[in-house]
């Protein structure tokens, strides 16, 4: 493993309070850890020309160097080529569980101030959504690095509370940034499946690329209890005292089916969906990131 | 409903049955609380999975209680009545409790005793009856009583039933019974059974014999095992059950008897007391304290007494007055208190009068005879000689004299000859010395009758002793009998100075036939009897054949002996000691023996009060009628079941009152504590079929209580329930696999 990724573990971005200093960290070891950023410039303004080639645009063409010099040359305008990204955040109750050295809540606001660093290393634009079962907080979307001291604020001062209201939450993303973007979800998405797929339904007719980080806890998903335990719920006002063991084979079943429900529901709909757990290294989150960001500039 | 051989370790043991479902709270309470997202997936799983996790956990949990409950019900060993049995008929059980009572039963130990271990097998028995589904009755019967049941008397319990009330009933009839002084044997009781009402046939007799079986019973049971055998031909199940676990120590004094010898007041009288070892360590310093007429006298020290031995002691008592007396010897309290007493009652007369017949006018023999029995001056034989002829025999009455005399008789008449064998018949003594009046031919006759009368041997005529005077060698040779006993090991006993010069002859070829009782006590040197004696009736006769006399007679002289000779005086009292002893019977009455008391109803009024005496010193008194039989008037204390001294009051028509004690003691042989074991029981009992048991870890066959102990097949229960508890706590995934535990 290289020196740069053994600071990308949960538990090394866990003892950096900051979350800030938490997302340079990590975005910076990131970067030197791929030696050469692919995407460096895809959304960044270039303010010089650049030699035509098969498959730009006609109307890029700037015809005066044209004109000039006889060659043609694709003029690039600074606001045309800016990423405009929300990051929708989830910081309900039920992000509040966590066994290990990160909670679910710390690891998505972690995920998004990762995120929201790189894109402003880009000068693309960043806006911030905090929830639960409302907006918590909304930050607007802007290009300067010190942005990213008002996105940190929004996200630590969003303390997870309250059950999530999904659709109603996506849906007024959808109308607060109705310029087409990318959409970051940050989220456990113990919600309710319809009204999730809908609201994703929603952002994508508005013309946004969405991106879902589904962040789950290793117990949530291998549910490894022994001994008699009372669960009780994180957002609702549940309970039940059981034998894990008893139960195990059962929730793995539920869970396994409702994974495969967002999974299809995210696919058929075009959302590029990624599983992480708060186990797994940081720079997975990026990587799948940017995976997608590649992947929508091919297409 | 089965019944419980220990029902309180059920009650205590029941309430762990809960014991699971308490544990199932305390884990509740234990639970390790975690706040949790993901409620959906796991409320949804526990809707899918609730019915069939709630009826494995219920089905463990009802095989953990049921695992506790079938331990529980295994110690309190359950017994399941054979219904089968109540099926084909055998619907009642009736419990037959033979509890022995023998004095040996007294045995102490630590803070119990072989009898109250019985009386708690009893109760033990009782209570396991109790619970049986059928009808149960319950009869208890004393070895002691078991022989007035012969006669008509109840049971200490006769068929009662067992309900409610019967524990205390039990108790009410348990509670005051004690330890009787008799050496009443198991077989009264067993044959007791075969009276009890009630057909065998119709219900399940069980027989429980509680003793302490100790060797002197049961050592040779043929009569025992004959009644065992007919018991069990019957259908009756044999349970032994013994309450001693170990033989004791216990000294008795098994005799107290005064020694042969005239009872007269103010001569002398020895005594002799016998303390025996009963157990099983030698006995050192043994201490037999003496009581005479209420007063103490000096004990009596036994410096080593072996186990299984017994010494006898002797000792003299002087009584100066005429009447009734006691002496008591004691040794120390030990296992078996009951024998370490024993009483006896002497009567002492005021002279002893004795008979003496001479055939001669000038009675030269009587008055050497009556000199020797009756010496005079300072001491006092006891004895009052009466010389008469031999018609006396014919005219007076003969009960009065302990001994009668024939000396020097020619001839006498059959009604002297047939007074005189009633006289020996009936207890009396008869010494007979011969001399130049005694004719051969009419001794023959009258006296002989080829050995049914009261002389002892064919005579053939007057002998004399025909021998080398120069040798040294007493004319005069005796054996170890009473009379002559008093000579043994005396080096100069005087009797070899006695010299004979003419007997009576033995007939030719005679000699006293092994199995009559005739013997030859004394011989010249010649070998010819000099002294025999026979046995009849109750009586004794000694025939001397010689004369009494030492003094010249036509025929010359017969012997010297009463000449200036001390042995004749010392074996002429010993011969009249022998001789009476007969009259003076074995007053050794054991316990339990009915007391008969005869009286003259011309004399006294037709009513005895009997003093009988009771516990710790004290005494009680009733008053029977006399009833008239064959002998004339008697009256009979029949219950003399305690040991001691017994007083008949008699009231003469004149008022006064005239008592006659008596003395009862317990049986000797009941103190021998020698027990037998299981198997040396089994060996004596061959052929019968019996269970034994310990009193002190008695467990009772199913079988024996008419139903089945269900212990073992709880036992297997148990072990299908803990193997379906095991797996089915395995398929509920409550064990981690291996994986996981490798995880």
């Amino acid at each position: 493993m290289p020196d740069s990724k053994r600071f990308l573990h949960p538990e090394a971005i866990g003892r950096i309070s900051r979350l800030d200093l938490r997302a340079r960290h990590i975005v910076e070891g990131f970067l030197a850890g791929i030696h050469r950023s692919p995407y460096f410039g895809q959304s960044v303004e270039f303010l010089q020309h650049r030699e035509y080639t098969r498959g730009d645009e006609l109307r890029h063409i700037d015809w005066k160097v044209w004109a000039k010099q006889d060659r043609y040359y694709v003029k690039q305008f600074e606001e045309d080529t800016n990423l405009r990204a929300t990051l929708l955040v989830d910081v309900s109750g039920s992000m509040r569980y966590g066994a290990g050295a990160l909670n679910k809540y710390e690891y998505g606001c972690t995920v998004a101030a990762c995120l929201a660093y790189l894109l402003l290393r880009q000068q693309d634009a960043v806006g911030c959504v905090a929830f639960d079962s409302e907006i918590r907080a909304k930050v607007p979307q802007r290009t300067k690095r010190t942005h990213l001291g008002s996105i940190v604020q929004a996200l630590a001062s969003s303390e997870p509370d309250e059950k999530t209201d999904i659709q109603s939450i996506l849906a007024s993303a959808a109308e607060t940034y109705p310029r087409r973007g990318l959409m970051v979800l940050v989220s456990d998405l113990l919600v309710e499946r319809p009204g999730l797929l809908k609201g994703l339904r929603l952002l994508r007719q508005y013309g946004h690329e969405v991106v879902v980080f589904h962040v789950m806890d290793d117990d949530e998903l291998d549910f490894s209890f022994n001994g008699p335990t009372r669960f009780e719920g994180l957002e609702l006002d549940q309970h039940l005292s059981c034998n894990p063991r008893a139960l195990r084979a059962g929730y793995l079943e539920a869970l396994e089916s409702y994974l495969a429900e967002v999974r299809r529901g995210c696919a058929r709909i075009g959302i590029d969906y990624r599983l992480v757990r708060t186990s797994d290294a940081l720079d997975a989150a990026l990587a799948a990131f940017l995976s997608h960001r590649k992947e929508s500039q091919r297409q | 409903m089965p019944s419980f051989l220990f029902e309180s370790l059920l009650w205590w043991g029941l309430p762990l049955v809960g014991l699971p479902i308490l544990i199932h709270l305390i884990n509740l309470m234990r639970h390790r609380r975690v706040h949790w997202a993901a409620m959906e997936f796991l409320l949804a799983s526990q809707k899918r999975h609730r019915k069939s996790i709630l009826f494995r956990q219920l089905l463990l949990l009802l095989l953990r209680m049921l695992a506790i409950a079938a331990i529980v019900l295994m110690v309190a060993q359950p017994m399941m009545l054979n219904r089968w049995a109540s099926i084909l008929g055998g619907t009642r059980t009736h419990h037959v409790v033979l509890l022995d009572d023998s004095f040996s039963m007294a045995d102490r130990w630590a803070d119990t005793s072989a009898f109250e271990e019985g009386k708690r097998v009893v109760a033990r028995l009782a209570a396991q009856a109790a619970h049986q589904d059928n009808p149960q009755m319950f009869s208890v019967i004393r070895f002691s009583r078991a022989a007035g049941v012969a006669r008509g008397l109840q049971p200490d319990m006769l068929e009662q039933p067992l309900d409610a009330n019967f524990s205390s009933e039990l108790e009410g009839v348990l509670g005051p019974l004690s330890v009787s002084e008799t050496a009443a044997e198991p077989s009264d009781a067993l044959e007791a059974i075969e009276r009890l009402p009630g057909k065998p046939d119709d219900e399940e007799r069980i027989v429980y014999l509680v003793s302490d079986f100790r060797a002197n019973q049961w050592q040779e049971p043929g009569a025992l095992r004959k009644t065992l055998n007919r018991l069990d031909a019957a259908g009756t199940q044999l349970h032994l059950i013994n309450c001693v676990d170990a033989v004791h120590s216990n000294l008795a004094v098994v005799g107290l008897r005064p020694a042969t010898g005239t009872r007269a007041a103010g001569v002398p009288l020895l005594v002799d007391v016998t303390v025996r070892n009963f157990g099983p360590t030698d006995a050192n310093s043994v201490s037999v304290s003496l009581e005479e007429d209420g007063r103490t006298r000096p004990a009596i020290v036994i410096d080593a007494l072996a186990s299984g031995r017994q010494t006898t002691r002797r000792f003299p008592v002087l009584f100066t007055t005429a009447g009734q007396h006691d002496i008591v010897a004691r040794v120390s309290t030990d296992a078996v208190p009951t024998d370490n007493k024993r009483t006896l009652v002497v009567d002492v007369p005021d002279a002893v009068d004795v008979l003496i017949i001479d055939g001669d006018a000038e009675a030269q023999d009587a008055f050497f005879l009556a000199t020797a029995l009756a010496p005079g001056g300072k001491t006092t034989s006891g004895l009052r000689p009466v010389i008469e002829s031999p018609s006396f025999l014919r005219d007076a009455p003969l009960d009065g004299f302990a001994t009668i005399y024939l000396l020097n008789v020619e001839r006498l008449e059959p009604s002297e000859v047939a007074a005189l064998e009633a006289f020996v018949t009936a207890g009396g003594g008869v010494g007979i010395f011969l001399g130049e009046r005694s004719r051969a031919p009419l001794i023959n006759e009258q006296l002989y009758r080829d050995g049914q009368g009261l002389f002892p041997l064919p005579l053939k005529g007057p002998a004399e002793l025909v021998v080398d005077r120069l040798e040294k060698a007493p004319d005069l040779e005796v054996t170890d009998h009473p009379i002559f006993s008093v000579f043994a090991g005396e080096r100069n006993s005087f009797l070899n100075t006695v010299t004979i010069q003419r007997y009576f002859a033995a007939a030719e070829g005679w000699s006293p036939s092994p199995d009559s009782s005739t013997r030859v006590i004394a011989r010249l040197r010649n070998k010819a009897p000099l002294a025999v004696e026979r046995q009849l009736g109750q009586g004794r006769v000694v025939a001397i054949l010689t004369k009494a006399a030492p003094v010249e007679t036509a025929l010359g002289s017969w012997n010297n002996w009463g000449r200036n000779n001390p042995s004749y005086i010392v074996a002429m009292q010993e011969m009249q000691s022998y001789l009476s002893s007969p009259r003076y019977p074995d007053t050794d009455r054991p316990v339990g023996t009915p007391l008969n008391v005869a009286l003259d109803v011309s004399k006294y009024l037709p009513q005895v009060r009997f003093v009988v005496p009771g516990e710790a010193g004290t005494s009680e008194s009733f008053v029977f009628d006399a009833t008239p039989t064959p002998e004339g008037h008697r009256a009979q204390l029949r219950d003399t079941s305690t040991s001691g001294i017994y007083q008949a009051e008699l009231t003469a028509t004149d008022g006064t009152r005239e008592a006659q004690r008596f003395a009862f003691n317990v049986a000797s042989q009941e103190g021998d504590l020698k027990k037998l074991s299981g198997p040396q029981l089994a060996r004596g009992l061959e052929g019968v079929r019996y269970e034994y048991h310990d009193a002190a870890q008695i467990t009772f066959n199913p079988q024996q209580l008419a139903g089945f102990n269900l212990s073992t097949s709880l036992l297997l229960a148990l072990i299908v329930v803990l193997l379906a508890e095991q797996a089915l706590a395995y398929v509920c995934s409550y064990h981690p696999t291996a994986k996981e535990a490798g995880n």
